[in-house]
């Protein structure tokens, strides 16, 4: 018998946003416990979160958004956790849509489920670069998988502690593209979710100029490995 | 190759031979990666310091001149030790990770396992 649902929030300098994130969670989603991921910022969320008396995971060093990801679920994994959902801590992902995902992965039977900003023609204002990315990995989506996920980017989902089990031990960078081709190929069953997400209130984004490029050969990159490793996986099998 | 350039190439073979040791023994490079050096080392004043292997050389890659079949040699050895450093530094940036996020995981471990004796007798 699991622990039932952990919401694991990677947080990196965001002491202003933090505050509400966690108010907002404590009031429409009590029943779900909470980890921070303190990815070693450098403003004062970690006070905050003490202060707030949140769990926090507490990473010496900055080791970026997909490793702080990493160490929330194998926080949850040690815990027996059974789902877990991620969500952002910028106050962009509206806590109301947690149990949405969390009922949808029970009643879907999904593997993971994924928040979506752009299925259902949900509107969302992201600038042009970002929306043709976002447009580039959906289709390499079709060409890999043969149908298209709409948000390959979005870094609100939930997941079944045996996905978590799967990441934790593979080879990811943000839990991104590379993370939906190696489970889909590894045959976990993948939705998508519409939602809603609010603009930035407090803070940047963290892609910088460099990440324009940066990112998405990153990504392909490892798009690309995680193709190879489920087909030579399969080959094993 | 004239006999100067051979004796002024080995010296400076010789030289290199020493900073390595030297290195190693103030312990600021690894024993693993001194004897990838020390071997490179010692191939080389072998081939410049026999005439017949050098002459070899440019034949087996299919360079005309001694000194370009060095210089791809060289350019191969590079990219080789290039990769083998960035192995090695992924390898050491995934132990990082690993440490990291063991040291985060034990830290929160242990402050819930305080804080268990103590809700239970509050409780």
């Amino acid at each position: 018998m699991g622990r039932g649902v952990l919401i694991v929030i990677p947080a990196y300098n965001e002491a202003e946003t933090i505050t509400s994130v966690i108010r907002e969670l404590r009031q429409i989603a009590p029943e779900f416990d909470r980890v921070i991921v303190n990815d070693c910022s450098s403003d004062a969320t970690g006070e905050v979160v003490t202060e707030l008396g949140e769990k926090q995971l507490r990473l010496p060093c900055n080791l970026g958004y997909g490793q702080a990801l990493q160490t929330g679920l194998k926080y949850a994994l040690l815990r027996g956790y059974d789902i877990v959902v991620s969500m952002d801590a910028d106050g962009q992902h509206r806590p109301e849509d947690v149990p949405r995902l969390v009922e949808a992965l029970q009643d879907s039977g999904a593997d993971m489920v994924i928040g979506s900003r752009f299925c259902n023609g949900s509107p969302y204002n992201t600038p042009l670069n970002r929306r043709l990315g976002q447009l580039l990995f959906s289709q390499l989506t079709r060409l890999l998988l043969g149908r298209r996920i709409y948000d390959t980017s979005s870094g609100f989902k939930a997941l079944r502690a045996e996905v978590c089990q799967v990441i934790v031990s593979g080879t990811f960078m943000d839990f991104h593209i590379e993370t939906i081709v190696q489970l889909s190929l590894s045959n976990f069953k993948i939705i998508e979710v519409p939602i809603t997400v609010r603009e930035r209130t407090f803070g940047h984004s963290m892609h910088s100029f460099a990440s324009i490029f940066q990112y998405p050969l990153k990504t392909i990159l490892l798009t690309i490995v995680a193709f190879m490793d489920a087909f030579l996986l399969r080959r094993v099998r | 190759m004239s006999i100067q350039g051979i004796v002024l190439i080995d010296l400076m073979a010789l030289g290199l031979i020493f900073l390595i040791l030297n290195l190693v023994r103030t312990k600021k490079l690894h024993v693993a990666y001194a004897v990838i050096w020390f071997l490179v080392v010692i191939g080389l004043m072998i081939i410049i310091s026999v005439p017949p292997l050098l002459a070899l050389l440019p034949k087996v890659v299919g360079a005309i001149f001694p000194a370009s079949a060095l210089s791809l040699l060289a350019f191969v050895f590079i990219f080789l030790v290039l990769i083998f450093f960035s192995v090695q530094l992924s390898a050491i940036s995934a132990r990082q990770v690993e440490l990291a996020q063991a040291l985060a995981l034990k830290e929160l471990l242990a402050q819930e396992e305080q804080a268990k004796p103590r809700s239970s007798i509050q409780g």
